[in-house]
């Protein structure tokens, strides 16, 4: 059996006194679309940020394609072919949406730090590069600065820069975040077309867009992972509607 | 042991003055995330208006007045400068206030000339207070010492004790709940930036009879402000006070024993070559403590960038 | 995987180096030769020398600003430490017979900066921002202070001085002559800025923008932020000791003035006055400075004030420059409306150029009343003679300010209308 693509070893992260993450295990099977749930202040995004490198775990590990890749650097695990968005749109503002991608190739089209290529000479990046604008709908705002787009086209953009350097592990945060219904259609529609073929995880509020897009769904409860299968079995479990709706209660109390 | 002992003061007088600029320049960067270059332009303008002021009215006056002045001029620049250059970022915000620095030195050149002013220690304050085996200490710096330690204590206070300093201290720990302040933030920044600088005008006020009141006096301390705040590490305050004393009782015993590279150096083994002056090593010979004196705060610093690069006391590696 | 581009024309057109790209370096390159034709004496080669050192300088130390997000406090060690090895190595040619062209000098003036830049940036772009702009204050002043001690390499206060005319002669030239020093120095003038503007168009330097932008994304792409900034740092040292090799031959001394925080600090304020977002930003300050430099230094002593408020305005008002300034009219000049600006500019001119002639005559008055001899008020401004010490001209100044500042508030709204509708782009077009 080949291992997991993205794996998760009883990990735990603290803040501080505050546990945010206490244990989680988790598999992803290569070409699975996970998405993750749970109340506000579960400890999601944190998870992520656990997961790309960004916080190193107080204990446990995470492996990608059985690899530990705990303690390194956010830059050292997307060369491993992991690559995250983000909940806050994080692109490069001052720069056209066409550099905007193209800064999302460059590393695995292996020109890395070179300063012996003339960037506009390379064919096969911007080839590559007005690609995605196509996938991501963005051709005709190509040379527009990143920082002027709409927040819709921003967040495409976002996706857009994500899947670019060509990961198999794709991780999106909240990706229809204060989108309208529309626009969460065509994203979800987006979704779908660039992580073809690739193992995906997903943060989301949005229930219609998570069972209409997960292979498997992991409900997060106060850094517990309460309960992890298909979506059928997770919307009838009895846990997860008494959790959610408990914490969900006392999220309103505070 | 009493020359040690005269050091000890001395250092400690350096330092506390050190410290005065850099808890001003601490609470500032803490609550607005803004390194104010020209803090130390702040403590010249300190120094001169107090001159100013006591050739009127002696020199008590400029010591209540001027800071106050210094103050207001720093919230004013806060809200008519800073304030609008806030949007594009911190390293615009630090070149505003580079460029701030250059114009306060062009501008005290304007009204006061090149040359030293003649601000000195009041009468009052002219004396010897005490000596150690002949080394005479002035009364002035234990007016210092007791000023800056006042200044410290009523700092504490306010930090620990009142409403206001509880919601700075959170700013210290955590600088985004700045924006959760329920205050009315702009206003906050402003009184902060005034009070800032307003300590660093005290600092000049006291130092200026000492060090001496001249256009240069900003440069001369400022980048060794910087340099403490970064060895005590960015943004904490105690921090700032460890590496202030530090670095004063570095500089002052550096200044006081005229320790040699060349007794070290013959007293390990080595021969003074002939000629000294023409030697590739001629410095190395010829190096005294109190000669690489001024560049031990900026070695300290590269020390303990490369060991610990959030600072001394610092939390955070920003 | 066959990628069929549904674009083929734009990348292909790209590709090639494009008769827009050329034609401003050729014009430069050209404009660069027949300067001296029309310039012919000592002092204005000599300026026109100060000139290009500076705007290397000033590149160089714009790939950290504006290309990186790197302030530094301490860029002049780097063009210092490049000048004084340079300075040695012509001292090293002419007594003990080293073989080297002039010609070659900035080539190992370029490697000692870049050698330094590699040592300290190795711990100083660890962070961009504060933390990197207070390091480099720190350590400009350390190396500046070192200067004075380390007296066998930067020769103490009197600094270190050598002979360019030494060297093997190259191609017939002994660079005893202001004019062979010029072209010398203009081909490396030529040669760093085409460098420099290809090395921002490498995959390194369009990342170096990105890290610049926003590190964490940069670094969620597989780039190290510390190492993008390190390699535009090393980079960056090289051309600022070029600059520094080309200070040693022409200037024939270095002494610590070239690494202290004053040198570096105006190499900031040359940089940002010319618009630290545009490649040709910093070439312009350096033009911009050096000749206010040289030219209102003759006139006023209080110019490096009017300096100070000039950078301080700008920072506050147009914190593009002066490039930014130009740049801000290429909107309305694309859409045909550049014309409509030209009524308002007009009319604000002579009342623009009367308030800031007027304020400076009451900054000079009230400077000479200050500082002038005792019982000597007699003072000339503009053409004309008078006694500072007496009300009537600053009265006179202060009116005349009062009144041309009132006319420009008037005209201002109008500037901003015309503005809006020159920078409208008209939906039906």
């Amino acid at each position: 059996m080949t291992a997991p693509a993205l794996e998760l070893r009883d990990l735990s992260k603290s803040f501080g006194l505050a546990k945010i993450i206490q244990g989680v295990d988790l598999k992803v099977a290569k070409g699975e679309r996970h998405a993750i749930i749970g109340p506000n202040g579960a400890g999601k995004s944190t998870l992520f940020n656990l997961i790309t490198g960004k916080y190193a775990p107080t204990s446990g590990g995470v492996y990608l394609h059985g690899e530990n890749v705990s303690g390194l650097k956010p830059f050292e695990i997307n060369r491993r072919g992991l690559s995250r968005s983000f909940q806050i749109t994080n692109i490069f503002p001052n720069m056209t949406v066409f550099e905007n991608i193209r800064c999302g190739l460059l590393w695995t089209m292996g020109y890395k730090y070179s300063f012996w290529h003339m960037i506009s000479g390379q064919q096969d990046v911007t080839e590559k590069a007005e690609e995605i604008l196509e996938q991501i709908n963005l051709t005709s705002r190509r040379d527009l600065l990143a920082g002027t787009l709409a927040y819709a086209e921003q967040r495409a953009l976002e996706i857009g820069i994500t899947i670019a350097g060509g990961a198999d592990i794709i991780l999106l945060d909240e990706p229809c975040a204060g989108m309208s219904h529309s626009e969460t259609a065509l994203i979800v529609d987006l979704i779908r077309k660039v992580t073809e073929d690739k193992t995906l995880m997903i943060v989301e509020h949005d229930m219609g867009v998570i069972f209409d897009l997960a292979d498997k769904i992991s409900v997060l409860v106060y850094g517990e992972i309460i309960e992890s299968d298909v979506p059928d079995a997770v919307r009838a479990s009895v846990k997860v509607k008494e959790a959610y709706l408990g914490t969900t209660l006392e999220d309103e109390g505070v | 042991m009493a020359l040690f002992l005269v050091n000890i003061l001395d250092g400690l007088v350096t330092g506390l003055l050190l410290f005065m600029l850099c808890s001003g320049l601490t609470l500032i960067f803490s609550m607005m995330g803004v390194l104010n270059f020209a803090h130390a332009s702040f403590y010249m303008l300190g120094a001169y208006f107090a001159y100013q002021i006591s050739t009127v009215t002696g020199f008590w006056m400029g010591l209540l007045v001027a800071p106050v002045i210094v103050g207001v001029i720093g919230a004013l620049i806060e809200r008519y400068g800073l304030r609008r250059v806030h949007k594009y970022g911190h390293v615009p915000e630090l070149i505003f206030t580079f460029g701030l620095a250059l114009l306060i030195e062009e501008v005290v050149q304007f009204f006061w000339g090149k040359s030293q002013m003649a601000y000195s220690e009041p009468l009052a304050l002219d004396f010897a207070a005490f000596s150690i085996a002949g080394n005479s200490f002035p009364a002035y710096k234990v007016f210092m010492i007791f000023m800056a330690m006042g200044l410290f204590l009523v700092l504490l206070y306010i930090l620990t004790k009142t409403r206001i300093g509880m919601t700075i201290q959170a700013a210290l720990s955590y600088p985004e709940t700045v924006q959760n302040l329920g205050h009315n933030v702009p206003l906050v920044f402003m009184c902060v930036f005034g009070v800032g600088t307003a300590m660093a005008g005290l600092a000049g006020v006291i130092a200026g009879p000492v060090l001496g009141t001249f256009p240069g006096m900003a440069l001369q301390l400022g980048s060794i402000v910087f340099v403490t705040i970064v060895i005590g590490g960015l943004g904490s305050l105690w921090g700032a006070l460890v590496a202030s004393l530090i670095i004063g009782w570095l500089q002052t015993f550096a200044a006081a024993y005229n320790v040699a590279m060349e007794d070290i150096l013959t007293a390990i083994g080595f021969t003074k070559p002939e000629n000294i002056w023409d030697h590739p090593l001629q410095d190395l010979w010829t190096l005294t403590l109190p000669q690489i004196g001024p560049i031990l705060p900026y070695l300290l610093m590269v020390f303990v960038l490369v060991l610990r690069p959030q600072g001394l006391m610092g939390k955070r590696e920003t | 995987m066959t990628i069929a581009s549904k674009t083929p024309l734009t990348a292909g057109t790209k590709r090639l180096i494009s008769l827009s790209t050329v034609l401003p370096w050729a014009f430069a390159a050209l404009f660069l030769l027949i300067l001296p034709v029309v310039f012919q004496t000592s002092s204005a080669l000599t300026i026109m020398n100060q000139m290009a050192i500076t705007i290397v300088f000033a590149l160089s130390y714009n790939m950290l600003l504006g290309q990186g997000g790197m302030l530094s406090f301490g860029h002049a060690v780097y063009m210092g430490i490049g000048g004084f090895f340079a300075m040695h190595v012509l001292n090293m040619v002419e007594y003990q017979g080293l073989w080297l062209p002039l010609p070659l000098l900035p080539i190992i003036g370029g490697m000692f900066g870049m050698l330094f830049a590699f040592i300290i940036g190795s711990f100083s772009t660890r962070r961009a921002g504060t933390v990197f702009a207070m390091i480099s204050l720190g350590v400009g002043e350390l190396i500046a202070a070192c200067s004075i001690i380390i007296v066998v390499f930067f020769g103490g206060e009197e600094g270190i001085s050598g002979d360019r005319t030494m060297g093997p002669e190259f191609f017939g030239m002994d660079f005893a002559s202001q004019s062979e020093v010029y072209y010398l120095t203009v081909v490396w003038l030529m040669i760093a800025a085409i460098l420099m503007y290809l090395f921002s168009r490498t995959p390194i330097g369009r990342i170096a923008n990105a890290v610049r932008d926003n590190e964490e994304r940069a670094e969620f792409l597989g780039y190290s932020q510390r190492n993008v900034r390190w390699i535009s740092f090393i980079v960056s040292g090289f051309f600022a000791g070029v600059a520094g090799s080309l200070f040693a031959v022409n200037f024939e001394i270095l002494t610590e003035e070239n690494l202290n925080l004053a040198t570096s600090g105006s190499i900031l304020l040359i940089t940002f006055l010319g618009g630290v977002g545009f490649f040709i930003g910093p070439i312009i300050g350096a033009i911009v400075f050096t000749l206010l430099q040289t030219v209102l230094g003759l006139y006023t002593e209080i110019w490096s004030l009017y300096l100070g408020i000039l950078f301080v305005a700008s920072v506050m008002f147009f914190p593009g420059g002066f490039a930014g300034v130009i740049a801000m009219h290429r909107r309305p000049l694309s859409l045909g409306k550049l014309h409509l600006l030209t009524g308002p500019y007009l009319k604000v001119a002579i009342p623009a150029v009367t308030s800031i002639l007027s304020l400076a005559a009451v900054l000079e008055i009230l400077f000479h009343k200050r500082h002038g001899f005792a019982g000597d008020g007699a003072m000339s401004l503009y053409g004309i003679t008078f006694d500072s010490h007496g009300y009537q001209a600053l009265g006179l100044a202060i009116v005349i300010a009062a009144i041309s500042l009132f006319l420009v508030s008037r005209i201002t709204p109008e500037i901003k209308a015309a503005w809006d509708e020159a920078n409208h782009a008209g939906d039906d077009q």
